[in-house]
């Protein structure tokens, strides 16, 4: 069973964050550089928020944002996370039960990573045949 | 192994779509309100796009501005990847790993029968999980039932 811990392996270590007064405009050009769906927004070193694609999509339509709204105004919290002891399932359980699509990881208070659902659906690829693969052979060496 | 016509039993074969002309602020009041991350572009009834958050925030970034009174046909995708109900859900997978997108619409011959997405995966995923493992297992420590 696939851990957190190691479903950040295959990543970049660097955690890309904005401040609760940067712009709307200030996230969403460092998600574009950075190609990533989601960032959190750090205050004191803290995690206060998280700001992602869909938040924008949401919000854009409601008539009290524009591209210089600070991300305190638009921003998600409590911010949900996972440890790295926690597994690929509870990522996923996770994310389905409350649609969302990332997950950051805390160490004790540090931030160490951010999980996507696309990183989840990666792993997974590799992961289900090789779990599937594992168990057969241990029925067929029980049968023989 | 399931297939995309088993997520389809489960989520249902509604599609939600605009037209290239659709103002932008009606397109994400549509997603907004069917909770969808992605709409299809048809004209005249063929596919000539797809439109997702992603791609509003992508534009919304390089074009500093919300954009609402935009047609979305300015900012749709035009290569739209899709699978048919006989895919596998490993297929399906793969695909929007490879081609980073999280949404699929199924078409059986010609005809659009829905639309897929990355979470409808991972509930399915999450599902099959437990019950393949579960019913292995469970062979193995005898506890299988004879019909």
């Amino acid at each position: 069973m696939t851990s957190v811990r190691q479903l950040l392996e295959g990543k970049a270590c660097q955690v890309w964050y904005v401040t609760p007064s940067s712009s709307v405009q200030e996230a969403l050009k460092l998600m574009a550089e950075k190609r990533i769906g989601a960032v959190v927004v750090v205050e004191g070193g803290k995690i206060v928020g998280i700001f992602s694609e869909r938040d924008f999509a949401r919000q854009a339509i409601s008539g009290r944002i524009t591209m210089h709204t600070p991300v305190r105004e638009i921003m998600v919290s409590p911010v949900y996370y996972v440890t790295p002891d926690q597994t690929v399932e509870d990522c996923m359980a996770l994310m389905t039960q409350h649609r969302f699509r990332h997950l950051p990881v805390l160490e004790g208070e540090q931030l160490i990573g951010i999980i996507s659902i696309g990183d989840v659906v990666k792993r997974l690829l590799v992961e289900k045949d090789a779990e599937i693969k594992s168990l057969e052979d241990y029925i067929w060496v029980n049968m023989i | 192994m399931a297939i995309v016509k088993n997520l389809l039993d489960n989520k249902g074969r509604q599609v939600w779509s605009v037209t290239p002309q659709t103002p932008l602020r009606e397109t994400l009041k549509l997603m907004a309100e069917k909770n969808i991350g992605a709409v299809l572009v048809l004209d005249e009834g063929k596919i000539v796009g797809i439109f997702s958050e992603r791609d509003y925030a992508r534009y919304a970034a390089s074009r500093e501005s919300l954009l609402l009174d935009e047609p979305v046909g300015n900012f749709m995708t035009r290569s739209v990847y899709y699978v048919s109900p006989q895919h596998t859900v490993e297929e399906c997978m793969a695909l929007m790993t490879a081609k980073h997108i999280r949404h699929l619409p199924v078409l059986e011959g010609d005809q659009l029968v829905g639309v897929i997405s990355i979470g409808d995966v991972v509930k399915q995923l999450l599902e099959e999980k437990e019950i393949t493992i579960q019913s292995l297992e469970n062979y193995i420590r005898g506890r299988t039932h004879t019909i």
